[in-house]
């Protein structure tokens, strides 16, 4: 007979891998069923490459030979914290109700101190470095030390001052010292690559694979979820899936099944599982779309035009200009945060666009080279008709699964943040003596968030405060999609939070019988 | 809220995960299915998609483009077959090159661009690059310039000689602590 788990966890990435990690060790039996094959974190991306090993210079996703991270649906055991930035930031209190706080958008059920304990469990478990900043917008957590500002930080810190700003120091899930048994980071400023000593989080090494002493947590790869199967009762009893190569079909079944293969899949699967889309009675499924948009502005810092070059790529983006518009007076809902400095220098595309030709040229390129740094606003988006996710059948990916197709429209408050995050961008880099070179005219979508939002009320959510659907009591969704809000702040953080907090929530709710 | 007109709209894949973006986009669309390893950096190698006689001339304009200094140029980055490479899968690219290289042949009166003295080649390049600097261009000639400067930079800036020696990259090393800015900024 066919194993029945207590739990089936779909998707291995920040919010599976916690999810499943603290299942097992409270004792429950845990499958995590994964479309991508397993990845040697160690051995397999290529982290210390350069691009001149590659005819298109391009440092390509994994080794030659290596599969991993090539479809949306199968990605890898650890998801995209395989080559995520670690960003990790607490959501304050604002950001869970932004509504009752400027007007817009919508509110979370839950507050900032319904989350504290778990944004601090996760802290401890995985290691956040940062500094104790005493903001209340950022609540601080328990951080390890934070990484020294660079050169260009510093200069854009003195900058934004003069403008009565303030920068602070990045918090992120890279170790800036031994701890738990991993290494601190070495600053090889290949982060995105994928980290190669685990200095970085990414769930498989941290959560997942010491999860496995439990005995409890079972890793599926290679199956590319196709389908929640219900019963005749409407309670879920398990997946459906295709192996990612052969795309024979399998099954696992569980008692309770937890959807967190990332935003916009999570909820292309739910709508894939039944006709009008499963846990689906609001209509809200696919609904309030709302990922981050980000500005851009590339500049050259006059301070470091023909500076001697420094070896300090770091760990990409070492400082943050939290968001300070929120307590201002402006004329849109929301705000903006934004990251600087988070590209490494092994990419030049910027040399095409200065000017002249000989040996001038070519100096120019080099002066401006320990110069060059982007600034990258983020801004909130609030929830329109116009921005949902859908499926397309007439795209049919090669699993022949529809794709999953997102529609954003950016409406008036957006362009208005847009505009206005650019502008102070501008402002800041200038203040701190800089010569522009381009200016992005467009938002470009990241950090998908939105489709099955979290509510109290049935009628207009998918899923209530602890992430479980309205509709299939054993059903529950984890991931960027049950945001009703986006914030500014980078998503990762908080939704391994509300992992932790829905995984003992289902663990309390199994010891009395429940689920 | 009132929808702003030019509100842009979205269908379908869009790039989403937190990567680099920026310029560098441009390159990866460009360079989309194109893996594979070029062999060893010889000074001229035999061209796959160009002819000889092409191939040479692109490789005399960008060492104009990025000429030998106190480091190597274009030519020694191998920059003329990193060009073969990309126009080779880039059928944009190749219509952008063979209306340039026949333009260039008019300006030539038929002559080799390679076989011209350094005053006769600048004289044809620099009035090119200094339109191309001006803003946007449609003639060939600056079409076809400004294809191969944006293509003989990215090649050479990306290679071991450009990265490396002209530019002195000096990451990608396993540091012990963070070299912290210690200067007055």
């Amino acid at each position: 007979m066919a194993t029945v788990y207590d739990v089936v966890v779909v998707g291995s990435g920040a919010a599976g891998g916690t999810m499943a990690a603290h299942l097992a060790r409270a004792g429950a039996h845990v499958a995590i069923v994964e479309g991508g094959p397993k990845i040697n974190t160690r051995t397999d991306f290529p982290t210390h490459s350069m691009p001149w090993e590659f005819a298109n210079r391009q440092i390509p996703k994994m080794k030659p030979g290596k599969p991993g991270m090539e479809s949306e649906r199968a990605r890898g055991l650890g998801g995209k914290t395989l080559t995520w930035n670690a960003v990790a930031w607490r959501f304050g209190q604002r950001d869970f109700k932004g509504k009752t706080f400027d007007g817009g958008g919508e509110n979370w059920p839950i507050d900032y101190a319904d989350l504290a304990p778990y944004y601090e469990r996760i802290e401890r478990e995985v290691g956040v470095c940062g500094n104790y900043d005493g903001l209340e917008d950022l609540p601080d957590g328990v951080f390890l030390p934070p990484a020294p500002y660079k050169c260009s930080d510093k200069l854009i810190d003195k900058g934004a001052r003069k403008l009565g700003l303030k920068t602070i120091h990045v918090r992120k899930a890279t170790l800036t010292q031994a701890k738990f048994g991993r290494p601190g980071c070495h600053y090889c400023g290949n982060c995105m690559a994928g980290c190669d000593v685990v200095a970085k989080y990414n769930s498989y090494d941290v959560h997942l694979l010491p999860a496995m002493k439990t005995g409890k947590l079972e890793m599926i790869p290679n199956a590319v979820v196709r389908e929640v199967m219900t019963g005749g009762d409407g309670r879920a009893r398990g997946v459906k899936f295709l192996h990612r190569e052969t795309k024979a079909e399998g099954e696992v079944l569980g008692k309770s099944v937890v959807v967190c293969c990332a935003c916009v899949q999570s909820v292309a699967l739910l709508q894939m599982s039944a006709k009008d889309g499963l846990a689906n009675s609001s209509g809200q499924l696919g609904k309030h779309f709302i990922p981050h948009f980000t500005g851009g502005v590339e500049a050259f810092l006059d301070g470091l035009v023909g500076a001697p070059l420094k070896d300090d790529e770091g760990f990409l983006d070492h400082a943050y200009l939290p968001s300070f518009m929120h307590e201002r007076k402006r004329d849109y809902f929301r705000s903006f945060g934004a990251q600087f400095g988070y590209q490494n220098r092994r990419g030049i595309g910027w040399a095409r666009e200065t000017p002249g030709m000989g040996a001038g040229y070519k100096k120019a390129v080099k002066d401006q080279y320990p110069a060059f740094v982007v600034f990258s606003p983020y801004g909130e988006m609030v929830p329109n008709a116009k921005s949902f996710v859908d499926l397309d059948y007439g795209k049919l990916d090669q699993y022949g699964l529809p794709s999953a197709r997102r529609q954003v429209t950016w409406m008036e408050n957006d362009w208005k943040i847009f505009k206005d995050m650019q502008n102070w961008s501008k402002e800041i880099l200038l203040s701190a003596g800089a010569k522009i070179q381009k200016v992005w005219e467009e938002p470009r979508t990241n950090h998908e968030l939105g489709g099955a939002r979290m509510g109290n009320d049935p009628r207009t959510s998918v899923v209530n405060a602890y992430c479980q659907t309205h509709d299939v009591k054993n059903l529950f969704v984890l991931d960027g999609s049950v945001f009703p809000s986006a914030s500014e702040k980078n998503p990762t953080h908080t939704i391994m939070a509300l992992a932790a907090r829905t995984a003992e929530h289902m663990a309390e709710r199994a010891k009395k019988g429940e689920l | 809220m009132a929808e702003r007109r030019d509100a842009l709209k979205i269908i379908g894949s869009i790039s989403v995960t937190c990567a680099f973006p920026f310029a560098a986009d441009e390159l990866y669309a460009q360079h989309e299915g194109t893996h594979g390893a070029i062999s060893g950096q010889a000074a001229l190698p035999e061209p796959v998609y160009f002819s000889k006689a092409d191939f040479a001339t692109i490789a005399a304009i960008a060492e104009r483009i990025i000429p030998a200094t106190d480091t190597p140029g274009a030519g020694a980055a191998g920059v003329p077959a990193y060009i073969d490479f990309v126009v080779g899968r880039n059928p944009a690219q190749q219509k952008v090159f063979a209306k340039g290289l026949a333009w260039m042949k008019k300006q030539t009166k038929g002559r080799a661009f390679g076989q011209l003295g350094e005053k006769e080649q600048l004289a044809i390049l620099e009035p090119l690059c200094a339109r191309c600097d001006a803003g946007p261009v449609k003639g060939k000639g600056e079409r076809f310039f400004k294809a191969l400067k944006a293509l003989t930079s990215d090649g050479y800036w990306t290679s071991k000689a450009g990265m490396g020696e002209t530019l002195g990259f000096n990451g990608n090393a396993i540091l012990g602590s963070y070299p912290e800015c210690l200067h007055e900024h």
